[in-house]
């Protein structure tokens, strides 16, 4: 039982990283269609941009902002940039072209910051939270990252839901063309979409570094398990994306922990297939089939 | 006062438009009338710049926007009601309704839109907050009408507006589109089917055949010219 | 819909001819060529060789059946691979690529762990002499295994088969209305496809003389991908200049990095780096592949050189038996 309990929160931290990155990814796909393969590496620079400030001397807070601020930067600008020229041709182009961001990014890391793995620092204790006499394996640093992600997504919600820009911004991801004779400028809309998910992104770098350590390659695994867990909620559904990514922060904790954890990736594997035999479009998309 | 002057549009070969030229009075309704395939969405769609044309100009007032992109037009005060689908489902038709009305700087301007638009369409009303996909035909036609007039433009293309309205409730919306170009002095160029119901309320039309200008007068001596309604209104 | 029309044998027959002749042509050029060249450009045309089997079967499921795999062919086994679209599938198999090098290490005793496997490559035969370079009999084998792919997909793309893949690429409802049974069809593409990627990965495992789970993984796919786009999607010509694009921009790129003086950690990485900006470039730059830029610059000299315009607009269909 204790060791159920362990896994239980164990899986919802990490799911609610991967559940960032699940978001990040969604919020790109419904503004403008694309997988977003680069996601993890934009996450993985930005990252290395907040070492990078600590160890200039900027305090803790400084650089984590840094890393936010750059990722917003880079997203708005790999979609101003790169993303709008190519964005009527066939998707798997643009597939390719996250692809060679995604390359170009772990490979200019490393010439920048030296490819060595190095550790990061978590912002608060990682050891259990003491209960009276009890040790709870829930580390202050958890507790950090839970509320964190919580936090940016009621932030994002309000922001989607309560304010003019949001709906401008939903309306250009479902239609741009009436959106445009609305008078919105969409444009706009998309970059700043591909801004604030790559913002989200950037967090759900800095606060899984601590975990991983840092070298170029390590969003990868993060960036499989955000998709899955996309892929699992339904790419059109930002509540599917939290929910697929939290999903598959239980299901690697509970594989790892009672079948090894050289079994984790293949368990959510077995999962993603089982769900996606049963609804092959995810289990939050309620549109009708997109026709392509 | 919207003036079109030697417009042309091509898709590839296939010429949509050609030579168009007309101009529309503030205060004033233009029908364009004519068969499938006339020209007739192109001409709009071309003037809200969502299609780019190959010669000619559109003029809002004397200002060339045949350039502009088309949320600049937009702004510039010209609202486009598409024809079908005009609604943003996944949105509720408040939301909808709110986007029409997001140009203005005024927020009390902006809730006077709002009740506005609830006032003439009652049933959007009762839905404020249902998903626009949950509307019927005629509702989501009256709540992309609703919407553009919520942006309180200074022209309206209207494109078959009459698609999927019963007659009551079509006449109510073109009485009140009416009392605008009255009141506001509104400009409106509405695409027609069913030539018989706009030329009674446009005060000029114009009939394209194969994207060309066959007819320019006034509607009332359209209306009663034999030869042209059977060659191109069919009535 | 051309589907059923094409079993007219009296256009069948003269085009596998034409093909075979092109082979055969293409198979005395290469040996002639390999010949000439060092072991070590030996070893590469192998490689080259070696990917557009892969290639060009990748080709088949992703540019003409409008398959996206990332993981390629085991998700065929579970059965659910003709459900899936676009990026569900993507997803699907990107975690499969992932797993399954897992699933490998864990029954090491089966595959041999993280090591993998070691593989003799068979020596040369006798008859070519003793001081015959082994790399020039792997370039010969692998060269041999891919124009016998090549004119396979080509017959196979223009049978009746072929047809039905790119009727469900394009309109997968239309498809199915003219009788054609579309997750069938989707399952055969994955079959060719994974037959030719099983061929490329023995010839692989003989040409490294290794085979590990890692070698196999996501990057591979992912390189067999960049090769099918950037060489032409859904053209078999592109499946060759994509491969070559693999096999030539690392072998340049790693000269160029240890020919200038760099410090490690810039030199290491400066071949990916080229690689990653070709590919964006090549996005930006020529959409339509390789294949579809040359093509492009064949309309126009020919309008240019001619002053009438072709016959033809933009890219042609690679099969097109006029357009070839």
């Amino acid at each position: 039982m204790q060791r159920f309990i362990v896994l239980t929160l164990n899986g919802l931290t990490e799911g609610s990283i991967y559940a960032a990155m699940a978001l990040a990814l969604v919020m790109i796909w419904r503004a403008t269609q694309v997988v977003n393969f680069a996601q993890g590496a934009m996450a993985m620079f930005t990252t290395y941009l907040a070492l990078f400030s600590l160890e200039r001397g900027a305090p803790y807070w400084m650089a984590f902002l840094v890393a936010l601020l750059c990722g917003l930067l880079l997203g708005g600008v790999i979609e101003r940039v790169l993303v709008r020229p190519v964005e009527s041709a066939p998707p798997l182009n643009i597939v390719i072209l996250t692809l060679g961001v995604l390359l170009v990014l772990e490979a200019v890391a490393p010439m920048i910051f030296g490819g060595q793995i190095r550790s990061f620092p978590a912002a608060f204790s990682i050891v259990g939270i003491k209960l009276g006499s009890l040790q709870v394996p829930f580390s202050a640093f958890d507790l950090f990252t839970l509320a964190s992600v919580v936090f940016l997504m009621v932030l994002l919600l309000l922001l989607f839901q309560k304010t003019d820009l949001g709906l401008r911004m939903r309306a250009s991801a479902f239609n741009a063309e009436v959106s445009r004779l609305l008078g919105i400028r969409v444009g706009r809309m998309l970059t700043l979409g591909w801004a604030l998910a790559s913002l989200v992104g950037a967090l759900s770098g800095l606060l899984i570094a601590p975990t991983l350590l840092l070298y170029p390659t390590y969003m990868d695994q993060v960036l499989v398990f955000g998709f899955t867990g996309a892929i699992l909620g339904g790419l059109d559904s930002p509540p599917g994306a939290v929910v697929g990514g939290l999903a598959m922060g239980f299901s690697l904790s509970y594989v790892g922990g009672y079948f090894g954890s050289d079994l984790e990736t293949v368990g959510a594997l077995v999962i993603l297939v089982a769900v996606l035999m049963v609804r092959p479009r995810g289990l939050f998309t309620l549109r009708a089939q997109r026709v392509v | 006062m919207l003036e079109i002057t030697n417009l042309t549009v091509a898709y590839g070969p296939i010429v949509a438009l050609d030579n168009v030229s007309f101009s529309v009075a503030d205060g004033s309704i233009t029908a364009v009338l004519g068969a499938n395939g006339a020209g007739k969405t192109t001409l709009v769609r071309t003037i809200s710049g969502l299609v780019r044309s190959r010669a000619g100009s559109v003029r809002l007032d004397g200002r060339d926007i045949s350039r502009l992109a088309p949320e600049a037009i937009a702004r510039l005060g010209i609202g486009h009601v598409p024809e079908g689908r005009g609604v943003l489902a996944e949105l509720t038709v408040e939301e909808n309704l709110r986007l029409g009305g997001l140009s203005r700087a005024d927020r009390a301007d902006r809730q006077a839109a709002l009740s506005e638009a609830y006032e003439l369409f009652m049933p959007l009303a009762q839905r404020r907050h249902l998903p626009a996909a949950t509307l019927s035909g005629g509702e989501r036609q009256m709540l992309s009408i609703a919407r553009a007039l919520a942006a309180r433009p200074r022209v309206l293309l209207l494109d078959e507006p009459s698609l999927g309205l019963a007659g009551r409730v079509l006449t109510q919306i073109m009485a009140r589109i009416k009392q605008l170009v009255e009141d506001r002095k509104l400009s409106v160029l509405l695409i027609e089917q069913n030539a018989r119901s706009a030329l009674s309320v446009a005060d000029d039309a114009v009939v394209l055949s194969l994207g060309r200008i066959v007819a320019h007068d006034r509607a009332q001596r359209l209306a009663s010219e034999e030869g042209l309604r059977h060659a191109y209104l069919g009535f | 819909m051309a589907i059923r029309l094409a079993r007219w044998p009296s256009r069948t027959t003269p085009t596998l001819g034409r093909h075979l002749a092109l082979a055969v042509g293409a198979a005395i050029l290469l040996l002639l060529l390999s010949s000439q060249i060092g072991a070590y450009d030996d070893y590469n045309l192998a490689e080259v060789a070696i990917f557009v089997i892969a290639v060009a079967g990748l080709n088949v499921l992703t540019g003409v059946n409008g398959q996206l795999s990332l993981g390629h062919g085991a998700l065929m086994a579970i059965g659910a691979a003709a459900r899936l679209r676009g990026p569900y599938l993507a997803g699907a198999t990107l975690a499969l690529a992932v797993g399954l090098p897992q699933i490998a290490t864990r029954y090491s005793h089966v595959f041999g762990g993280e090591e993998g496997l070691t593989v003799t490559p068979p020596g040369p035969p006798d008859w070519l002499g003793a001081d015959f370079p082994p790399e020039r009999w792997m370039a010969w084998i692998a060269i041999a295994a891919a124009l016998v792919t090549i004119v396979l997909l080509a017959n196979l793309l223009q049978s009746s088969v072929g047809r039905s893949f790119k009727a469900v690429r394009d309109h997968e409802a239309a498809a199915a209305l003219a009788g054609i049974d579309v997750a069938r069809t989707q399952v055969h593409a994955f079959v060719v496809s994974s037959a030719c990627a099983g061929l490329a990965g023995s010839l692989f495992a003989y040409w490294s003389g290794l085979t590990a789970p890692a070698g196999f993984g996501v990057a591979l796919s992912l390189q067999l991908l960049s090769a099918i786009v950037i060489g032409g999607l859904g053209s078999l010509s592109g499946a060759v200049w994509g491969s070559i694009i693999l096999v030539i921009i690392p072998a340049l790129t790693g000269g160029l990095a240890s020919s200038l003086s760099l410090a490690s950690s810039v030199a290491n990485n400066l071949p990916l780096a080229i690689y990653g900006s070709v590919l964006v470039l090549a996005m930006l730059l020529v959409p339509n592949g390789i294949d579809g830029g040359l093509r492009r610059l064949l309309v126009l000299a020919r309008t240019r050189w001619t002053g009438a315009p072709s016959t033809h607009k933009g890219v042609v269909d690679w099969d097109d038996p006029s357009g070839g």
